[in-house]
């Protein structure tokens, strides 16, 4: 049995641009789910019943679908729905920031909740105007609340980034997948895809828990 | 558009056998996870503390890597590495075992240690044993609040499962790929599966729900 782990420098380049996407897309994807996030809790916490309950909805749709699914779905559904052909990204970047504002409006929700009314309360009774008490007040101590989750979600969103492979989007899990069937080093490049995914998780990981201790809410 | 769901009728069969599959796997990796967190957890916890820094090599390890990755080298490189080739259930069984066990052993972390530690000094004060003391005051204090996160474990659990569809597990996802792939009308066999997951993980988040609000009041006792 031989190993040929040159095949991995020999495809650097390659493997280079997959990692590049793969970040791009992680990015691009928060860039849009989080206002998107911000915007389904606001609804949630509307007090119209209808707007209500449509964000409701969405969040419950997609916290009970697998990923991959969501994926599949869109890139059969969407060129029907719109009559538009996307690209497999464009795609792929549609299902994962719909998943991730679902998500993220929950922790939103959840962090605006968590500042106590009377805070509200105080800063209206302090003659402050409701916007001046969401700015001055609420959002303060929302944010370092809001964070921590966040940048789990980002950690677990960049991990995501792997399904969307399944609909032939380059980033770093198929171009290694497609290196392996194109030299057939399957050991090699597999654990070279393993190994890059775990180098550039790994400190994320660490990052989030440094987050977590450092924002620590202690009530 | 035309929406035809012949297909799905005539293929009832083989995508119901692949849904009892999703079904056997997820449960089957549910208890393989929390038999082996709940024992990285406790190690973690109370083991010795030569062994604490691969025990957070591996589980900072699965937090750092995607699912889909654990899947593929299991069932590809892995039986290169050591001769020993998995059929495809089992290679996703002990993959998906792998990844989850480690978010089960944090969670087990997490609620142990959220128990406050007079709790243990106190049970040592009036002569318990550590072993007793560990066993009869802080797990069951600690399991209480651990449940709304294994109902969690649970749904996440049945979702990943999808993804073993990439290394061939004739689950359900993979079995209406297939159904897909032949009957040209992907549309009607994905919405139709997008509703069975949903109907099957709807109320196990309900579930969840439920518990992290009994749980809630508890914070740190």
């Amino acid at each position: 049995m031989n190993f040929d782990w040159t095949v991995i420098w020999r495809n650097a380049p390659s493997l280079a641009e997959g990692t590049l996407l793969t970040v791009v897309l992680t990015t691009l994807t928060m860039a849009i789910a989080i206002p998107g996030g911000i915007v389904l809790a606001l609804m949630r916490l509307s007090p119209i019943r209808a707007v209500s309950a449509a964000s409701a909805g969405f969040v419950e749709f997609f916290r009970n679908l697998p990923l991959i699914l969501v994926v599949y779905w869109a890139y059969y559904v969407m060129p029907v729905a719109f009559d538009v052909q996307f690209s497999a990204f464009t795609t792929g970047l549609a299902a994962l920031a719909f998943n991730v504002s679902a998500y993220n409006s929950e922790t939103f929700r959840a962090g605006i909740q968590s500042i106590r009314k009377g805070q509200v309360e105080a800063a209206l009774a302090l003659g402050m105007s409701r916007a001046q008490a969401v700015r001055e007040v609420v959002l303060p101590q929302a944010v370092p609340r809001v964070l921590p989750v966040l940048a789990s979600t980002w950690v677990s969103l960049f991990k995501d980034t792997s399904l969307v492979s399944v609909i032939a989007v380059g980033e770093l899990a198929y171009t290694a997948m497609r290196i392996r069937s194109q030299t057939f080093r399957v050991l090699e490049m597999l654990t070279a895809m393993a190994a890059i995914y775990w180098a550039l998780g790994y400190p994320q990981a660490k990052l989030v828990d440094w987050l977590h201790r450092k924002f620590r809410v202690m009530e | 558009m035309d929406l035809d769901f012949t297909p799905l009728i005539e293929s009832r069969q083989y995508l119901l056998e692949g849904l009892e599959l999703t079904i056997v796997l997820s449960l089957a990796t549910v208890a393989a996870s929390l038999a082996l967190g709940g024992a990285v957890g406790l190690a973690r916890c109370y083991g010795p503390s030569s062994l604490r820094w691969f025990l957070v090599l591996y589980i900072d390890s699965m937090r750092a890597v995607p699912v889909l990755v654990v899947l593929v080298w299991t069932y590809f490189a892995f039986p290169i590495l050591s001769g020993i080739s998995l059929p495809p259930f089992w290679a996703a069984l002990v993959a998906l075992t792998l990844h989850i066990a480690a978010y089960v052993a944090e969670i087990v972390r997490a609620g142990i240690t959220s128990v406050r530690p007079g709790q243990l000094r106190a049970a040592l004060a009036i002569g318990m044993s550590r072993r007793e003391a560990v066993v009869e005051i802080i797990l069951p204090q600690a399991i209480i609040r651990m449940l709304p996160a294994f109902g969690s474990i649970l749904s996440i659990t049945i979702k990943d499962t999808a993804i073993a569809a990439v290394i061939a597990v004739p689950e359900y996802m993979k079995q209406s790929e297939t159904v897909a792939g032949q009957s040209f009308h992907p549309i009607e066999v994905f919405s139709v599966a997008a509703i069975v997951y949903f109907l099957i993980l709807f109320p196990v988040t309900r579930l969840v729900d439920m518990l992290y609000a009994r749980v809630a009041h508890l914070g740190r006792s």
